[in-house]
């Protein structure tokens, strides 16, 4: 008898048989996503690298993926993919980290790389908190809420990751939590295709450290709470503010056409090469 | 045929995770009587010819250990619209 | 086989900023990121209308941390990579520093050294970053640098980095200053097929859990992405094939030690010196910009009949104690000459204070270059 396997199996390393996530870490439903939208867009491993940095979220790829993988260090897999795409302009270069990594020591480099367009595919996993560190406060922890380095509540306003990578420029942006693990492959296929640079965010449940610090519970319950918070952006476009508080928006925030800098950076150095001659 | 595998030897535990139980639209999923070599207590399937094939627990499983098996006359997935 | 680029084979007579970037071109560099910094600048800004037309990219990053993250990830894309920055810009790039050196990467870094603590003097050389290139980066680990003492050194000293860098996969940085930065004088750029480069090792098994891709003292061939070749890069503890090991103590001592050996093992090739002290009573011992006005006064005492020799260190690190233990067995006064307050002086003493006697002078004034007048007096009054 055959023991079953799991059709997204072939994408992994086959020496790696168990992932290192927390019961009903919501990392794994991402996982599932990116491999099936790869699945689904007929794409092969040898077609991609993947980058990540520090936290639960950076080990979505590193080690499990069969592919190149650069695990880097702490806010920089942005900057680190950046001079990964322009060497390999032909590959897709997919980030995959928190909002930690990402959004607090590595924000520079998410907004940059966004102006630029370069044309990474970010997986970015929000889970509200420090996961990996034992659940410190993070820049999107809702206010109000006590956790480690914030035990009388969080006296800070958290970043609304979505819109800022808009500002900044990126040509495609979408939002979904891990509830909606179908809308999510759908947005990382269009992400892939996207000519310029893609922003995934990925509401995500952190069972553990956010569970305990939001009170949410489990990964059930928080599954629940984003389920009955989710509101499509195209509804919440009609809302009021005060209507939209403790939501989570989900769907497209942008999805525009513009140069993509590693594209722009091969017709330069063919268009100073054809002068030459 | 069974529709379901479960892969039990992956599964992070019903008691801690429980993601099969709650997505399954059907609540086909109980709790195994035994646990895997990690100490998890995978799910168990109780009426496979109720099961639809929606894929929700497959799809939804953070740890790949549920592979549901389609058959060209099970209908389109029954997770699609859970988005609002 | 890799072939030089030598569009500009000749005589220049240009700055040291400008032989450096013809250097890294000449070499095949065609990957550069960089932050604008005085005095080092003008690599970049050359790099930036250069590159293009010779089929590279100058990438200016939002900081120095950018700069050597996104030439680290291009040498994993197979690129020829620099950056080139000053002290500020390299204490913000310590931390991926040290990645490169456990990641294995080879990438060549330029430090147009500026007087400091911090801000410092923008415009000033200073050789400050010496011990910092070295010990920076947190964690245990070796480093390869050269320092050049004229703009000629800044293009030849920038090829050997890059050739260095690809032999043994490591980053390698080039220890210039704002002084020979920003100095005119003649370069001689050679004709292509005078210039020898090496060429990157890229191993051709699939499987990277049938290679050795890290911790091969011999230095294992670099999987580099885009080829089918699965690699895993991580900066963590790994083992061989580059799989995370946070468990075993075993794979931690390789993880640290073996990169270190790695260079150790190869120090004689590595380490390079200029020796001129035969039947010398005192060598003056430096490196980089001061071994000009050491030149200079080691000429003025031998007019004046005192038998006074060099040692000029072009490879500061690793550590070169052989050639050091070397002058004090043969000399009985070793003066360390260097452009901050004795930096390398207590290595140096380390290695020769049982053999010799041994002492250090900085500039009258940080911020000025040695004189060799008072380079004079001062071996004078050692020799009395």
């Amino acid at each position: 008898m055959n023991a079953t396997v799991h059709p997204l199996r072939k994408y992994a390393r086959p020496h790696v048989t168990r992932t290192t996530t927390c019961p009903g870490c919501g990392n794994g439903i991402a996982t599932q996503a990116i491999l099936r939208a790869i699945e689904e867009l007929d794409l092969r491993m040898d077609d991609f690298v993947f980058v990540s940095g520090i936290g639960c979220s950076a080990w979505i790829p590193s080690p499990f993926f069969a592919a190149d993988t650069l695990h880097t260090t702490h806010g920089r897999p942005v900057a680190f993919a950046t001079g990964v795409k322009l060497g390999l302009p032909e590959k897709h270069v997919m980030v995959v980290s928190g909002d930690g990594d990402l959004t607090a020591i590595g924000g520079n480099h998410l907004i940059h790389a966004a102006r630029r367009n370069i044309g990474l595919t970010v997986v970015l996993m929000n889970n509200g908190i420090y996961g990996m560190t034992g659940g410190q406060t993070a820049p999107t922890t809702p206010r109000g809420i006590s956790t480690v380095t914030s035990p009388y509540g969080s006296l800070e306003h958290s970043f609304d990751i979505a819109p800022m990578i808009v500002s900044a420029g990126a040509a495609y942006v979408a939002r979904w939590t891990t509830h909606h693990p179908r809308q999510l492959t759908k947005a990382i296929k269009k992400g892939l295709t996207k000519k310029g640079f893609a922003l995934i965010e990925v509401v995500t449940q952190c069972p553990v450290q956010f569970g305990r610090a939001s009170k949410l519970g489990g990964a059930v319950e928080i599954l629940k709470h984003f389920k009955s918070n989710s509101v499509r952006i195209e509804k919440a476009r009609k809302m009021d503010p005060a209507e939209l508080l403790g939501k989570i928006v989900v769907g497209e925030f942008v999805d525009i056409e513009k140069p993509e800098l590693s594209s722009e950076w091969t017709r330069l150095i063919h268009s100073m090469r054809e002068g030459r001659q | 045929m069974s529709k379901v595998d479960v892969l039990s030897q992956n599964c992070k535990g019903v008691d801690q995770c429980g993601i099969c139980k709650y997505v399954c639209p059907k609540d086909l999923y109980r709790d195994s009587k035994e646990m895997n070599s990690a100490g998890y207590i995978p799910p168990e399937m109780t009426d496979e010819a109720s099961c639809t094939a929606c894929e929700n627990c497959m799809i939804y499983c953070p740890d790949m250990a549920i592979v549901v098996h389609k058959d060209a006359q099970d209908g389109p997935p029954a997770g699609e619209g859970s988005d609002d | 086989m890799i072939k030089a680029r030598t569009a500009l084979a000749g005589t220049h007579f240009d700055m040291g900023n400008w032989a450096c970037a013809e250097g890294a071109i000449a070499a095949g560099c065609n990957f550069v990121a960089g932050y604008p910094i005085t005095p080092a600048s003008e690599v970049a800004n050359y790099m930036a209308k250069r590159l293009p037309q010779v089929g590279g990219i100058f990438l200016q990053t939002e900081d120095e941390i950018a700069a050597i993250c996104s030439v680290i990830g291009a040498s994993w894309a197979g690129c020829r990579a620099l950056t080139v920055t000053s002290g500020p810009g390299i204490s913000l790039m310590q931390e991926n520093i040290g990645f490169a050196v456990s990641t294995e990467t080879p990438i060549v870094i330029i430090d147009v050294q500026r007087l400091g603590p911090s801000t410092g003097v923008p415009s000033i050389g200073m050789a400050g970053d010496i011990v910092q290139v070295a010990r920076g980066s947190h964690g245990d680990y070796q480093i390869i640098a050269l320092c050049p003492e004229s703009p000629q050194e800044m293009f030849d000293l920038t090829i050997r980095a890059f050739n260095i860098a690809e032999t043994y996969r490591v980053p390698v940085f080039l220890m210039a200053d704002g002084f020979i930065g920003h100095m005119r004088e003649q370069i001689i750029i050679p004709p292509a097929d005078q210039i020898d480069l090496v060429e990157r090792r890229v191993p051709t098994v699939a499987d990277p859990m049938k290679r050795q891709d890290f911790l091969d003292i011999g230095v294992a061939p670099m999987p580099v992405f885009g080829k089918g070749l699965q690699a895993h890069v991580t900066s963590s503890c790994h083992d061989e094939h580059g799989m995370r090991n946070l468990t075993e103590p075993a794979v931690m001592h390789r993880y640290v030690m073996n990169p270190i050996q790695k260079i150790l093992t190869h120090r004689d090739q590595i380490v390079e010196v200029r020796e001129d002290y035969v039947n010398a009573d005192l060598v003056l011992v430096t490196y980089g910009t001061v071994s000009r006005s050491a030149r200079a006064a080691a000429r003025l005492a031998r007019n004046q009949g005192l038998r006074v020799g060099t040692l000029r260190l072009i490879t500061c690190w690793p550590f070169p104690e052989e050639a050091i233990r070397k002058a004090a067995s043969r000399v009985n006064n070793l003066l360390v000459l260097e452009n901050n307050s004795g930096q390398l002086y207590p290595y140096i003493r380390a290695e020769a204070a049982h053999a010799s006697r041994v002492e250090f002078l900085g500039p009258q004034f940080l911020g000025q270059i040695h004189d060799p007048n008072a380079i004079l007096e001062k071996v004078k009054e050692m020799l009395a």
